[in-house]
Formats: structure tokens, C-alpha cells, sequence
């Protein structure tokens, strides 16, 4: 160990040599329009204009674009990393085919072979009930399986949505995160582009996941998907939302603003994986709202970027209402993961349970960031937090930062954290049974992340411990 | 152009007077040190609400108009807390007692014993002359303008402080009693507290901070500390605070401890008083196998507002901490804990623990908490553990099934629920701070 130890660099120059072949693939692209770099009220007009979006759309762009303006860039978390961003530098709007394909075979060849490197065909054949695969900014293919259409979901783009389901987008879009509420959040409802819109009537249980996968693709792209899920009462929905993408010489930003409403007595389940390339800021606005008896549950996977910050939250609106957050985040090489979680308690009888892993090697620097809020009128509520960081190298970092607000004593809230390093004897005993040190540290990081693993479908857990694997050949202690 | 204008002469009402007379205290280098912490107060900006620490409360509270406050008399009450420990120190439980008066007359009481031993108990101007080296390169060291805008306040305008030198290898067996009295409504009071231990040397030192305004329809006196304490190799302090300030009291009190290898620290922060306070507790684990243990006890009534800060900065390797700080309130009190523990990249092999437990009494009450962790290696083992909720009601019902009637079977629990931290106060004061704890449950 203290061999290797001396001679780190060696170790970590190798890792992630394979990055660029395994999963950084770019396929050269023919671009149908792409507008100039920048943001400014002509951009937000011609995005409008180009999607045939009513009025109201283009109006509440261009209120968005004003906040957007005059909010100042977060004076919190990584704010070295954050000045860093050149917003004048950046495309707005990329529109790779002109129409949607209704079929895999007029999906355009170029695309397809990037969907066939992440697997979606094949996974389609298998059990997927829909695809909405974002290949840059707008949605090109879509399908749903019979039927769910005749059972009456809607699962659209949200440029889609927002043209057959005016109405309940006008309804519900920017409810749950206003474009006040954050500067990305502005940005996003200004110049958004793609993303998915589900409407789950009353009653029904969905019962195979409903999948998006989303990519970037050129260069100083940002990507700003906006995503609106709504289960009406008593109905259950799964939604999977994968991200791969390739490598890219410079900075490029993904700002997506994600709105789900559970209304009484639903269940939405949302699962993310995001594997960004190393280059990418992933600052998203992800926010639930669970109505009476309904529970909202964010299974997230943060493994990519460059800066990740995310902080799924679900307010507990309704009586009864459940939160559920699980999250696991992997810090590597000049990586922050700065992600967490939110849950405010609005209603009595509400509960929520926070889980956190964080894997920080290298110089990884994982921080979780969280908040348990309980108003005066929650009362009988209960909330867990619990946080657990495993640190591999002397570079590495871990930080935690919970925050809980309680106003009533009629609750019970408890918090727990664990940082550590992998355990000598663990190693030890591993490596005596005839494991290498690398095999028997892979083994132990699986076995640290085997509470969200299990949690994924099937295809993810084994795309996600690949992953893994990747990230942790040729570790030193 | 206005609107600047308006702002800054506001703000002007608060800044520290070029011919403050405070400035002027002093020698040569500590009217200079002074005039640069001036400069510091009125250059930095108010603290951003936005910054975690300052959250949940508002930092113009701790702001002093200077042509408004000024040092009034001090209540007759305070006698009483000045005679029960005059008699401590009289029945021989007590080492030495300093009662101070909003740093403006500081008087000392039966240090002979230790004066003989060859350890220092003064004042800080007594120190400036006598010792001083000492004071010259330890003051400031720990808190100062770079600590933030209301320690510079402090390091500026202190009239004057208590010094405390225990040289190396001596020990002060018994507790040394420090009891600061804040004066009444529209008072300003700076409290400044230097403590030296030598190497192998061991001390217990209570600071006591009482006073203060008292009826909040007349005004509110403010009260701004700073404690320094450096502990040496394998030296060994225990510092117990007993906040005990009126219910119309603001209190700002920043506490710096470093501990160097082999030195021991234990911290009781015993928080019951005054109606805002901010308290910044910080050791400074600077040597290799240093320890440093806290345990706190807050107890908040009526409307009273605490936010309260621990640090733990693991400098060096082999370096071990535990906290351990407890929460009780009742009617409408509100308490914000943000505990940090850092372990920089260099420390190897540290262990950190942290404990917050808030016990609330009664709806109406807040609490919040901040553990923190920033951890810059990976060879340590830390943990942090949290919790908020109400008295458990089924402790409450098995203990009155057994006769015992309500307000005392709560009295019972939250005995319990502090016990950890009863456990180390020092003989004499543990009975005052009982008896403080059952007074506050007597009428739940």
C-alpha cells in the first residue's frame, strides 16, 4: 500500500484512459438549426417562435429571462467553480431534426448509433413502456406502447404537452419551482427546450417504468429540459431519467428544472442517473409536491459533471404525505458532488426519510447539503437523515452540511452521518481470502452502495456498478 | 445618490468614533492594535444574512449606536450571585474569584495562594506592564478582525480584561471562579479573557457571565466577549460557561482555545440566559494526540433566542474530539445550533464525534441544527448524530403511574436528558446550575 501509495500519479494518469472509448462517445452531427451563442430577449423570442408556442409561454420566458438577469449568481457552495461560468458563451437552442419521429426507423442514423452505445433499442424490446430519448435540446424520438395510450397516459415532450395539453400545462407549469426561485430556475423557464410532460389519470397503477434518456452533444451546448410529471389521485408512476454524455473540451451547462405532482394519494417514484462528462455543470431544480396520503420518492445517482448541485426536494403539502430520498454520489478526479436533499413538512402526519452515500477518491470533494423543514402545523411528523461518506485517497473530501428547521414539538427528527475511510480489516480479510486489494475495495465500495443499487431497475444497477468498476480500477489506498 | 447617502449616515451612528477613549487604553502597541481592529469593524460590512451562521439571527442586534449607550449603574441583584460566591471561595471551594464589571472595575479575591505558586491572575492592564510578553503575543492571537466584524468590535473598544497565566508544570487545584456582570438597560459591556497554561500544567476556570438589562419595555444592554485560551503540550483546562444574563440582554461571546500535543481540553458551555445571544465556542486541536471534549447544555424559556456555533479544527494528526450538546426549551424559546467539525488535509489518523440532541417541551418552541462535517482526508473516523423531538410520553405516563406527579416526572426526564453534562461541571457550581435547571420546570 505504501508502495503505491509513493507513486500515485502513475495510478491515477491510467484511470479513466478508457473514458473517452466506454462512455465519452461523440458522433459527428449535422445540425439543423443552432442559434448564435448568448442570452437575450431576441434568443427567448426566436426559441418561441421556432416551437410555434403560444403567447402566454413566450410571455412567462421572457419574465423569467428579466429574473434571470437581475438575480445574482449563488454566494454559496462552490462559488470559485460557479463565477466560472460564461453565460454569453454558451448555445441556447439546438434543434436537431425538424419533425418528431413517430418511428424508431425514421429516427435519423447518426442518432441512433448514440442510442445504440446507451443501449435504449435493446432495453425497448425488453420492458420499456415509453422512450423519450433527448438527443440535445428537443425530443427526437417517442413512443409509448399501446396500451398505456389506451389506458390514458400522456407521456409527450414537453414541447408536446404543451401544444396537445395546453391547458394542463398552463395549470401546473412553474407551480411547484417558480422561476423566482432560483437563478438557473430563471434560466431554465426562459430559454427551456425538451424534457417530458406525464399526465397519469386517476386510479391507474403504471406498472413498467416510463424512460427519458438525455444527452448533450455539442460543444458549449447548455441543455435546459424542463420535465412535468403529474399523478392524479390514487394512480402510481415510475420515471426514469438516465443522462450519459460525451467528453468536451470546454465548459458547457446543464440547468433543467424538474416539477412533479403527486395529488392525493399517488405515488411517483423519480430515478436519475447522471453521468455527465467531466467538463459539465449540472445545476438542476428538482421539486415534488405530495398532496394527501401521497408519497414522492427521488432515487438519485450523481456519478458525472464537473459541478453537480442538486438538492431533490418534496414538500409535504397533504396529511399523510411520505418523502422519500435516496441519493449516491461519486466525487472522482477534480470532481464536486455537491448534492443532497430537501423536505419541507407543511401538514401534520407527514414523514420523510433522507438517505445519503458519498464516495469521494482522488481529489473528489462530495459534500451533502440538505434541509428537513417542519412548520408549526406538522405536527405528529417524523424525519430521518442519515449520511454516510466513504473517503479513498488522501486528496479526497467530504463535507455535510444538514439543516433542520423545527417549529412544533410534536415531532421526531434524527439525523446521523458517518464519514470513513475502507476499513483496514475489512481489506485485509478480503485480500487474505485470495482478492487483490483493487478487487476487495470494489467489492467493499459495491457493498457501501448496495442500498441505492437495489433500489434500480435492473439494466441501471448494471450500467451503474460498470460504472463504478470504472472509476475504481487502479485505486491506491 | 440619495439613497447612499442616507444608508451610510445610518450606518455611521454605529461605527467606532476616531476618539473613542477605549482606543487610547493601553501601550504603545496595544493603542495601534486597537486602532487597527477600529478600522476593521468599520470597514467590514455587516455579515450577509444569506451565510448559514448567520441565518437565524440578525447581526444589527449585536450593533452599538455609541453616541446612545452608556455605562449605567449595576443592579443591587447581582450582590447576591457576588455573595454566594465570595462564600464559595470562603468555604475553600473556589481557588480565587474575579468579579468583573462590564470590564470597566475588575477586582480580585483571594489569589494569594496562587500568587505564592507563582500563577497569574490579573487584569488585563495590570498584565500589559507586568507580563508583557505574554499578553503582547498571545492577545489577539485567537480572536481577532479576521475572526469577524463584531470580534474586531470587541478587540477595539475592551476597556479592560482578566489575564491568567498558570506556568509550566503548575496546577490550580481548585476551580478559578470569573464572574462578569453586564450593567443595565443601554449599557455596552466588553468582556476580554487571555488564558495561558504552560506545558504539564492543568487549570479549571469557570466564566460566568450574569447581568444585564431586565426588562425589555426599557431597553436592552449589550454585552460583547472574547475568550482566548492556549493550553500547552500535555497541559490539561477545563473551561466551564455559565450564561446565566437578564431577559433584556443582547450577548455576542466568541471563545478561541488551541491545544497543543498531548494537551487536553474540555469545554461545558451552560447557556440560560440573556434574550438574544450568539456564542462561538472553537478549539484549535494543534498538536498531535491533543483531545478535546465539549459538552453544552442550553436551557431556553420564555422568549429567549440562542444560536450557538462549535468548532472543532483538527490541525494535527492523532488528534481526537467528541461533542456532545444538549437542548431543552420551553414556552416560545428558539435555539440554533451550527456545530462544525474540519479536519484539514495534514491531519492523519483523527477521530471526531458530535452530538446534538434538542428536547423540545412544549409547541411553540424552534429548534434548529447544523452538524457539519468538511473532511480533507481520508485516515479518520467521524460521525455526527442529531436529534429533535418532545419528551418521550410514555416515560412521562410509566413515571406518574408510579405516584410521581407531572411536573416532576418532566423534571425527572430532563435531569437525565443533561446528566452527561451535569456529570462535569465542577463541585459548588454544579448545585447552582441544578437549581437553576429545577426553577425553570417548576411550573411546566
Amino acid at each position: 500500500m505504501s508502495d503505491s501509495a509513493k507513486q500515485p500519479n502513475s495510478d491515477l494518469t491510467n484511470l479513466n484512459n478508457d473514458y473517452a472509448t466506454k462512455y465519452g462517445f461523440r458522433d459527428p452531427v449535422d445540425y439543423f438549426h443552432k442559434g448564435a451563442k448568448g442570452i437575450n430577449h431576441e434568443v427567448v423570442e426566436m426559441i418561441s417562435k421556432l416551437k410555434k408556442e403560444p403567447r402566454w409561454m413566450t410571455d412567462r420566458r421572457h419574465e423569467a429571462l428579466d429574473m434571470f438577469f437581475s438575480k445574482p449568481i449563488p454566494q454559496w457552495g462552490n462559488t470559485a467553480l460557479l463565477n466560472e461560468i460564461d453565460f454569453q458563451n454558451i448555445y441556447y437552442f439546438v434543434k436537431p431534426v425538424k419533425e418528431m419521429s413517430k418511428d424508431w426507423d425514421d429516427v435519423p442514423e447518426y442518432i441512433k448509433k448514440t442510442f445504440d452505445r446507451l443501449g435504449i433499442p435493446e432495453a425497448e424490446k425488453k420492458f420499456l413502456g415509453g422512450v423519450s430519448a433527448q438527443y440535445e435540446s428537443e425530443v427526437v424520438y417517442h413512443s409509448m406502447r399501446d396500451d398505456l395510450k389506451k389506458q390514458g397516459v400522456i407521456f409527450l415532450s414537453m414541447d408536446g404537452g404543451l401544444h396537445e395539453q395546453e391547458e394542463v400545462v398552463r395549470k401546473y407549469f412553474g407551480t411547484v419551482v417558480p422561476p423566482a426561485d432560483n437563478k438557473f430556475a430563471a434560466l431554465n423557464t426562459a430559454v427551456w427546450s425538451g424534457g417530458s410532460f406525464i399526465y397519469v389519470p386517476p386510479g391507474l397503477d403504471v406498472k413498467i417504468p416510463l424512460q427519458a434518456y438525455f444527452r448533450i452533444n455539442v460543444e458549449n451546448m447548455g441543455q435546459f429540459e424542463r420535465t412535468l410529471i403529474i399523478a392524479d389521485k390514487g394512480s402510481r408512476v415510475h420515471y426514469i431519467e438516465g443522462c450519459t454524455a460525451p467528453i468536451y473540451s470546454t465548459e458547457s451547462l446543464h440547468a433543467a428544472v424538474v416539477e412533479v405532482i403527486a395529488l392525493e394519494g399517488a405515488y411517483i417514484r423519480y430515478t436519475t442517473i447522471q453521468n455527465w462528462a467531466r467538463n459539465i455543470f449540472n445545476l438542476v431544480t428538482k421539486r415534488a409536491s405530495a398532496y394527501r396520503n401521497a408519497t414522492v420518492e427521488w432515487i438519485d445517482g450523481n456519478i458525472g459533471s464537473r459541478l453537480s448541485m442538486k438538492y431533490p426536494c418534496i414538500q409535504l403539502v397533504g396529511e399523510g404525505a411520505k418523502a422519500e430520498v435516496l441519493s449516491v454520489a461519486f466525487a472522482g478526479i477534480n470532481q464536486h458532488q455537491d448534492a443532497g436533499a430537501k423536505v419541507i413538512h407543511a401538514a401534520p402526519n407527514t414523514s420523510s426519510r433522507i438517505t445519503s452515500k458519498s464516495i469521494s477518491k482522488d481529489n473528489g470533494r462530495a459534500s451533502y447539503r440538505g434541509l428537513v423543514k417542519i412548520y408549526k402545523n406538522a405536527v405528529n411528523s417524523k424525519a430521518s437523515v442519515e449520511c454516510d461518506a466513504l473517503l479513498i485517497g488522501e486528496e479526497a473530501r467530504s463535507d455535510t452540511y444538514p439543516t433542520m428547521e423545527i417549529d412544533n414539538d410534536q415531532v421526531k427528527v434524527e439525523h446521523e452521518a458517518r464519514v470513513s475511510k475502507v476499513a483496514e480489516e475489512q481489506l485485509f480479510y478480503l485480500t487474505s481470502r485470495g482478492l487483490t486489494e483493487d478487487e476487495a475495495r470494489l467489492l467493499i465500495v459495491n457493498g457501501f452502495m448496495e442500498p441505492f443499487t437495489k433500489e434500480l431497475p435492473m439494466e441501471y444497477a448494471v450500467e451503474l456498478n460498470r460504472l463504478i468498476e470504472l472509476e475504481m480500477e487502479g485505486t491506491v489506498g | 445618490m440619495n439613497k447612499t447617502s442616507t444608508k451610510s449616515s445610518l450606518e455611521s451612528e454605529y461605527l467606532i468614533d476616531e476618539f473613542a477613549p477605549a482606543l487610547e487604553r493601553g501601550p504603545q502597541w496595544l493603542r495601534e492594535r486597537r486602532r487597527v481592529l477600529r478600522q476593521e469593524f468599520n470597514s467590514t460590512p455587516l455579515p450577509r444574512r444569506g451565510l448559514h451562521t448567520w441565518r437565524y439571527t440578525d447581526p444589527n442586534k449585536f450593533l452599538i449606536r455609541h453616541d446612545t449607550v452608556l455605562d449605567t449603574a449595576f443592579d443591587n441583584g447581582y450582590d447576591d450571585v457576588e455573595k454566594v460566591e465570595l462564600a464559595h471561595l470562603e468555604q475553600g471551594h473556589l481557588s480565587g474569584l474575579v468579579i468583573d464589571h462590564g470590564g470597566r472595575e475588575i477586582k480580585l479575591h483571594g489569589l494569594e495562594e496562587l500568587s505564592e505558586k507563582g500563577i497569574v491572575v490579573t487584569t488585563l492592564s495590570e498584565a500589559v506592564s507586568r507580563h508583557k510578553e505574554l499578553v503582547e503575543r498571545y492577545l489577539y492571537q485567537l480572536v481577532n478582525g479576521k475572526t469577524g466584524k463584531f470580534e474586531a468590535m470587541n478587540g477595539a473598544l475592551f476597556n479592560d480584561g482578566i489575564f491568567i497565566h498558570v506556568p509550566n508544570g503548575k496546577t490550580v487545584e481548585k476551580p478559578l471562579h470569573l464572574l462578569h456582570e453586564a450593567g443595565g438597560e443601554n449599557s455596552a459591556n466588553f468582556h476580554r479573557v487571555l488564558i495561558v497554561v504552560g506545558k504539564n500544567a492543568e487549570l479549571t476556570v469557570i466564566d460566568e457571565y450574569g447581568g444585564g438589562a431586565s426588562d425589555i419595555d426599557r431597553g436592552v444592554s449589550y454585552t460583547n466577549s472574547a475568550v482566548e485560551i492556549f493550553g500547552f503540550e500535555d497541559s490539561m483546562v477545563r473551561y466551564v460557561l455559565f450564561q446565566r444574563q437578564a431577559a433584556s440582554a443582547h450577548l455576542y461571546l466568541t471563545h478561541r482555545a488551541r491545544i497543543e500535543s498531548g494537551a487536553s481540553m474540555l469545554t461545558i458551555p451552560l447557556s440560560f440566559g440573556a434574550s438574544l445571544s450568539k456564542q462561538n465556542f472553537g478549539v484549535i486541536l494543534n498538536g498531535e494526540g491533543a483531545e478535546s471534549k465539549m459538552y453544552g447544555l442550553l436551557f431556553g424559556s420564555g422568549h429567549k433566542h440562542y444560536d450557538n456555533h462549535t468548532l472543532h479544527h483538527h490541525v494535527s494528526s492523532r488528534t481526537t474530539s467528541n461533542i456532545d450538546f444538549k437542548v431543552a426549551l420551553r414556552d416560545r424559546a428558539v435555539s440554533a445550533y451550527t456545530g462544525l467539525i474540519r479536519i484539514e488535509k495534514g491531519a492523519k489518523a483523527c477521530e471526531a464525534y458530535q452530538e446534538n440532541r434538542n428536547l423540545l417541551l412544549n409547541r411553540g418552541v424552534k429548534a434548529e441544527t447544523i452538524p457539519e462535517l468538511e473532511i480533507l482526508n481520508e485516515d479518520v473516523k467521524c460521525s455526527h448524530g442529531a436529534t429533535i423531538g418532545p419528551i418521550d410520553p410514555l416515560s412521562v405516563f410509566y413515571l406518574t403511574s408510579r405516584g410521581i406527579p407531572q411536573n416532576e416526572a418532566v423534571q425527572m426526564i430532563v435531569s437525565g436528558f443533561a446528566e452527561s453534562t451535569f456529570k462535569q461541571i465542577p463541585k459548588g457550581l454544579k448545585e447552582r446550575i441544578t437549581d437553576s435547571v429545577a426553577q425553570r420546570l417548576e411550573d411546566i
